[in-house]
């Protein structure tokens, strides 16, 4: 049997909320930069996210935070953790092709995209993955599998990036903000990263409290974090 | 053809389909239809009135049928076969029947392996055709009170020539059997230019029941009240069942639960051990095998670690080791050489991973034993069936089906046997499925193999000394715990048999100990001996700013056929004499190889070509690859093969044969490396054990040298040149040496 | 009990809901043409169609034909003469033949969509089909001489 593929848990530095606002300053680029080397040290694309591992944090863990503009760009840091996770972002690929594991190595079989993201003529996503997913042969499914359209690419994204694409209409799917965290809260494929099935590691949290972050972040202003941000370096 | 053919309708009425449905359940204990595997080799009836071979029986309706006794596995032989015997009986193809032989000696080895079908048979099919041919023409002569000479065979008939009177074989059958069988001396085989199969390219017999579903393989065995079996094998060979909790499966409707009896001395082709569950069907026994919870004890080879172990082949390399072959001294010319150049290269386990896994269907009853499998070697089947039985070999009858693929890996019989034990057990037909997993954990692999060269150039660039000292763990060590070092016979599989024209040379084994079962796998040894030499040689090109093409070319030396004096080389089971050396040969295929991809020609940045010329199993094949690098990663765009293999039967299966090699090359030049941890194969599916795809596929250009020399082997000898031709290729185009397989591990594809 | 169509006729099975529509068709409803070949999605050899879609059987839970319609490929024509089947003839693609009815479900699947598909397109949708033979230059062939053959 292959053996589980969680991540190892990596420490981070403590809550935001421990921290004056003065030292919040220092902090977040160290802290972007331990989890850098982290990062270029297992995945030279910079695909491979490994979570801590720890429990998402709600909105309510940023309440120290008095700057609405940092507390944006800190939730959205801690949001980054789903949104960059393996589970997501190999189905939010920049190319054509999907990745799988959490190695995010490309799909195998290779598959395409096809003209409408569900795959190529005569191998379909559907063709192998179902509406759930299938514990015996582990082939994850969910309803509507199939992959973000190209505009909404992550892979290889840093969370910065990623923040401006959500704002941006043109880059999100043509969501308001409303539809944005509605999505985020009920799109049973969205929900998929949290019941993955066989032994893939979740993403983080729950799926609530993920859409709590993503509302928060455009109630506080929608702000993107710095460049050197990493996911979940700013919490 | 002699498969049945069953019409959809006719499918359909047996399964009983209605037009308002119908509820079907497990098996429903009665035989729904009977796949052409239980319609074949029925002994002969009274309708086969002639029968002057094993191979061959002429029926009074006219009706000519073949006996294919070789397994047809995708290289075509069994219609290269029954067609070289019609054409030298001259009978009308279309009134061929082709039946599959059981297991039995008195068809001679069956053991369809080594590249043989068509090497070691053509001449006794020719003969079959040719001694009925003369019978017929015999009987007719008799009948019509004329002498046999002046009486020829045409199609399906014998002729008259003055008369013109003519008699359709099935007229003649009954009296052509009442003779005595000639002696082969004295009769003639056709001529060359009067061949009217051989040498054309033929469909093979069973492309319709392959193109509609029809076609029954191992896997497609169906028998009344039959069980399908999965087992539980120890992850580690040599391991056995410490703790078993099967409460779970046995809770499963209709499930067994079975402990196979632990395997004795060495592997051989032993049943591996383990637990079995047997179910009503496939799904069912599945689901119970996973419900199985089993702690093992590993045995000796717990802790065989292929990254670990790879150490240990690298170190035994670059020690002194034992000379097989030696010309001169290698010592003294290297030191007066002028450069001196030295590679390692290591190449991994390989899975032959056919598309169909191993599977057979037995049926214990009466005793006697039945089965119906997709082997390589139906009397090896036998043999071991009837081991582990405890019975006879005249008890084992062994039916084979065809094969989804074999590659070598259905030449072992473990898994008949484990069917043959299982439906002792159960009293019923038992069907034991592998599923891939099973099939990678639990195979025969292909030897992982260190090699270490060492060559000595002259100032103008000649090669005067080589050294290769090959170490791999020995397929003997399947056969015999105290076998250590590569057997005389994987000595001759490319390296030994070294032809090239090389003043000193030494070539010497080095010791490594197994600790997974080694078996044959397409082309064998030959896989990493002509990766190692092939590129040593475009190596030894760099090292001397010379065209790797003109080195290969001088090393070859001027056309010959190669002395080797006192040592012995196994040549694929053939006399020196009869199957030569022939660097003549040898240069041949390598010049039309050069000269069909363009060598020589400008290529784009970042685009090579490469070159790699091999004789094995008889056969001489070039391969010349053309490859595109792009941001570090290689596509494969054209490679051209060129095959040398005497006299072909069907060129159309000798094409598809080199397209197939290369694939297979491809395949396992990109991805295939089976390792093992804590005793344990890492790789499950074809999600880890990769294989090449469509997608990846260069076009591929063959080309048929023609011959008038003895038939040599086709299945394999395409595969070797493949995978140097393709890193020499990537070298020509950036200037990375690849020594160690597969290209995946470091990161070109 | 799980009621659909098989090549036009009707069923129902009473089997395990979950049961790969693979093992349904091979171990109960006798129809051996479609072939495993990794149980997992990974070779293709067990493809199908599902109300015209390509799909694995090998994944695909029995449950999911429910009223619905599978085609086979003893069920893909009448006389086996369908242009994929008739192309596959001509460019004598099998070898050992095993992988071939995944193949040519998976062509015939491609062509009804596609009906004259580029080789990017083949390569597209020919990937997850496995042929450890090595045919696949000429399926890629034969599915050009299929593409004109349909016209």
């Amino acid at each position: 049997m292959p053996s589980a593929r969680h991540p190892s848990p990596r420490r981070r530095p403590g809550l935001l909320g421990r921290f004056s606002k003065d030292l919040l300053a220092l902090i977040v680029p160290a802290a972007a930069v331990v989890a850098g080397v982290g990062l270029l040290g297992c995945a030279p694309n910079g695909a491979k996210h490994l979570d801590s591992g720890e429990p998402l944090q709600p909105p309510s863990a940023f309440a120290a935070v008095a700057d609405d503009a940092e507390r944006s760009q800190a939730m959205f840091a801690e949001a980054a953790r789903v949104l960059l996770h393996p589970r997501c972002v190999n189905c939010h690929p920049s190319d054509d092709s999907p990745r799988q594991l959490d190695s995010s190595r490309m799909h195998v079989p290779r598959v395409t995209r096809g003209t409408k993201g569900d795959g190529a003529a005569g191998l379909r996503c559907a063709s192998c993955h179902q509406s759930e997913n299938l514990s015996f042969t582990r082939v994850p499914g969910a309803p509507h599998w199939q992959l973000a359209p190209i505009e909404m690419a992550w892979f290889g994204k840093t969370p910065r990036e990623v923040c401006e694409q959500l704002k941006d209409p043109a880059r999100n799917g043509g969501r308001d903000a409303d539809a944005l965290v509605e999505h985020m809260r009920t799109d049973p494929l969205v929900a998929w990263g949290w019941d993955p099935g066989a032994d893939r590691a979740p993403v983080p949290g729950d799926q609530n409290t993920f859409a709590d972050l993503i509302r928060a972040w455009l109630d506080t202003g929608a702000v993107c974090p710095p460049d050197t941000t990493t996911p979940g370096a700013a919490s | 053809m002699a498969l049945e053919k069953i019409s959809r309708r006719e499918l359909m009425r047996r399964v009983g389909w209605t037009a308002g449905g119908l509820t079907l359940g497990a098996w429903a204990g009665n035989l729904p239809w009977t796949p052409a595997a239980l319609a074949q080799d029925v002994p002969a009836d009274a309708s086969q009135a002639f029968d002057p071979s094993v191979y061959l029986s002429i029926a009074e309706d006219g009706t000519v049928t073949v006996i294919c006794h070789r397994s047809e596995m995708g290289q075509g032989s069994k219609t290269g076969l029954a067609a070289v015997l019609v054409d030298e009986l001259e009978a009308d193809w279309d009134r061929v029947e082709i039946r599959q032989a059981i297991g039995d000696e008195k068809y001679g080895s069956q053991n369809t392996d080594g590249s043989t079908s068509i090497r070691n048979f053509y001449q006794p099919f020719r003969e079959a055709g040719a001694v009925a041919r003369q019978m017929l023409i015999t009987a007719a002569a008799a009948q019509w009170g004329v002498s046999p000479q002046s009486c020829r065979a045409e199609a399906h008939q014998v002729v008259h020539r003055a008369s013109g009177r003519r008699l359709g074989y099935g007229d003649l059958a009954r009296a052509a059997a009442a003779l005595e069988i000639p002696e082969v001396e004295t009769i003639t085989l056709k001529p060359a230019f009067e061949q009217r199969l051989v040498g054309q390219p033929l469909p093979i017999v069973d492309l319709d029941d392959m193109v509609t579903g029809r076609a029954s393989f191992g896997l497609d065995v169906r028998l009344p009240g039959m069980k399908v079996a999965l087992i539980a094998r120890p992850p580690v060979v040599g391991g056995r069942v410490a703790t078993l909790d099967s409460s779970a499966a046995e809770a499963m409707a209709g499930v067994q639960v079975y402990t196979l009896p632990v395997p004795e001395g060495a592997p051989g082709f032993q049943p591996l051990g383990g637990v079995a569950v047997v179910a009503p069907d496939t799904w069912t026994a599945m689901r119970a095998r996973r419900a199985l919870v089993i702690t093992w004890d590993d045995g000796p080879h717990g802790g065989y670690d292929t990254e670990a172990y790879r150490q240990t082949l690298e170190v035994t390399a670059r020690q002194p080791g034992e000379p097989v072959r030696v010309v001169g001294n290698v010592d003294h010319a290297l030191e007066g050489a002028d450069q001196r150049h030295e590679a390692d290269y290591y190449a991994p386990h390989l899975a032959q991973a056919p598309m169909e896994p191993p599977c057979a269907t037995a049926h214990v009853h009466d005793g006697i034993c039945e089965a119906w499998a997709p082997t390589q070697n139906p009397q090896a089947a036998q043999s071991q069936v009837a081991a582990t039985l405890g019975f006879e070999v005249a008890q084992v009858t062994i039916h084979v089906t065809l094969l989804g693929g074999g590659f070598g890996r259905k030449s072992k019989p473990d898994f008949i046997a484990e069917a043959a034990w299982l439906s002792q057990e159960v009293g019923a037909p038992v069907q034991v499925v592998w599923t891939r997993g099973d099939d990678l954990r639990h195979g025969y692999l292909h030897a992982n193999s260190a090699q270490h060269l060492e060559a000595g150039l002259s100032a103008d660039g000649k090669v005067v000394a080589w050294r290769h000292r090959t170490v791999f763990p020995s397929i003997s060590t399947t056969f015999s715990a105290d076998a250590k070092a590569p057997s005389n016979g994987e000595m001759g599989l490319g390296l030994a048999d070294l032809p090239f024209d090389i003043p000193n040379l030494a070539i010497e084994r080095g010791e490594a100990r197994a600790h997974v079962r080694i078996g044959w796998l397409r082309s064998v040894c030959n896989i990493y001996h002509a990766f190692a030499i092939g590129s040593f040689i475009d190596e030894l090109a760099d090292r001397a700013g010379r065209d790797p093409l003109s080195l290969w070319q001088e090393l070859i030396g001027p056309a010959r056929e190669v002395d080797f004096g006192e040592v012995e080389i196994s040549n694929y089971g053939q006399p020196l004499t009869v199957h030569p050396v022939d660097t003549g040969r040898l240069r041949r295929v390598l010049d039309a190889t050069a000269e069909d991809a363009g060598w020589g020609r400008d290529m784009a940045t970042g685009s090579g070509l490469g070159i790699s010329v091999h004789r094995s199993f008889l056969s001489y094949v070039a391969v010349a690859a053309a490859v595109t690098v792009t941001a570090g990663k290689l596509r494969v765009d054209d490679v051209w093969i060129t095959i040398d293999c005497g006299t072909y039967v069907n060129p159309d299966r000798v094409r598809a044969q080199m397209e197939g090699s290369v694939i297979y090359g491809l395949s396992l030049a990109f991805y295939g490396a089976i390792e093992a941890k804590d005793g344990a194969i890492v790789q499950q599916n074809f999600g880890d054990y990769r294989v090449l795809r469509l997608h990846e596929t260069p076009r591929i250009h063959v080309r048929l040298m023609p011959s008038q020399g003895l038939p040599a082997g086709v299945g394999e000898p395409g595969v070797p040149p493949v995978t140097p031709a393709v890193t020499n290729a990537l070298f020509a185009a950036t200037g990375e040496r690849v020594r160690e397989l597969p290209l995946s591990k470091a990161g070109w594809v | 009990m799980i009621a659909f169509h098989v090549n036009g006729e009707a069923v129902r099975v009473d089997v395990d809901p979950e049961m790969p529509l693979l093992w349904c068709l091979r171990d109960h409803l006798q129809l051996t043409g479609t072939k495993y070949g990794c149980g997992e999605a990974y070779c293709g050899a067990c493809v199908i169609h599902l109300d015209g879609e390509a799909v694995r059987a090998c994944v695909t839970p029995v449950a999911k034909a429910s009223g619905r319609q599978v085609t086979t490929i003893e069920g893909l024509s009448e006389h086996g003469d369908h242009p994929v089947q008739r192309a596959w003839r001509e460019e004598n693609v099998p070898q050992c033949g095993y992988c071939q009815s995944g193949q040519i479900m998976s062509a015939a699947a491609l062509l009804a969509e596609v009906p004259a598909p580029t080789d990017d397109q083949i390569d597209q949708s020919m990937a997850g089909n496995v042929c450890r033979c090595g045919t696949y230059d000429r399926i890629r062939k034969a599915i050009h001489r299929a593409s004109q053959e349909q016209g």
